[in-house]
């Protein structure tokens, strides 16, 4: 049987998952910068095409996963795993959320104009999303590797 | 063990006739990985948990789990 309970080995295919997706992702969108093509349009079929290939992704590793080895139900210790690693997660999107922010009021006021950009805008709503997300299941595979 | 805690359930386990972990994980209602994990010192239980880990050994609870002195 293995050592690792479901919510882990959830955690290690989701963060391998959103890293690879993410590198595509966000590689495409400053592909698209670069070449000055990036508008509301090319951003929607970005988000949702990559949103699809995701969701498919982490369907089929978890069903893969729940049929090799079973499903668990939560007990404690992984409730107190998902509670503190989304609590610090929660912390790091909030950081980056009033950081945007910060940036747009500050950029409006000197009059820079990148920060007022709405492509600009929710791709770095994107990044904080992103990186929220990777620091939450990071935390939740090391509070199971190496105690909470 | 994490806040200063140490425990004897490994041994209390494989004492007598044995129990495995998954055994004693379903006595007490908990995970298999996470009675390796209390075992191991990564984890420490709910005050519900460790007594229910106390009643399936027959043990009083301070038996089981002792605060380790410190320094």
């Amino acid at each position: 049987m293995s050592s690792m309970s479901f919510q882990e080995k959830s955690a290690w295919g989701t963060l391998a998952s959103l890293l690879v997706i993410g590198a595509l992702y966000f590689s495409s969108v400053v592909n698209l910068w670069r070449a000055e093509q990036l508008h509301m349009g090319a951003m929607f079929g970005l988000s949702v095409g990559f949103t699809v290939l995701l969701v498919v992704i982490l369907v089929g590793f978890h069903i893969i996963v729940a049929a090799i080895s079973g499903t668990e139900n939560e007990d404690e210790r992984d409730r107190l795993i998902a509670w503190r690693s989304g609590h610090i997660g929660g912390f790091v999107l909030g950081f980056g959320v009033v950081s945007i922010v910060l940036m747009i009021i500050g950029s409006g006021m000197v009059g820079a104009t990148f920060w007022q950009t709405p492509v600009i805008i929710a791709n770095a709503l994107m990044v904080a999303i992103f990186v929220s997300t990777v620091v939450e299941l990071a935390l939740t595979i090391w509070f199971h590797r190496r105690g909470i | 063990m994490p806040r200063g805690i140490t425990n004897r359930v490994r041994e209390l386990r494989q004492a007598g006739a044995g129990m495995t972990q998954q055994q004693l994980a379903e006595k007490v209602g908990v995970s298999r990985q996470t009675i390796i994990a209390i075992e191991s010192g990564r984890y420490s239980p709910s005050l519900e948990v460790a007594l229910k880990i106390a009643r399936a050994f027959d043990q009083p609870a301070d038996a089981v789990f002792a605060l380790t002195e410190k320094p």
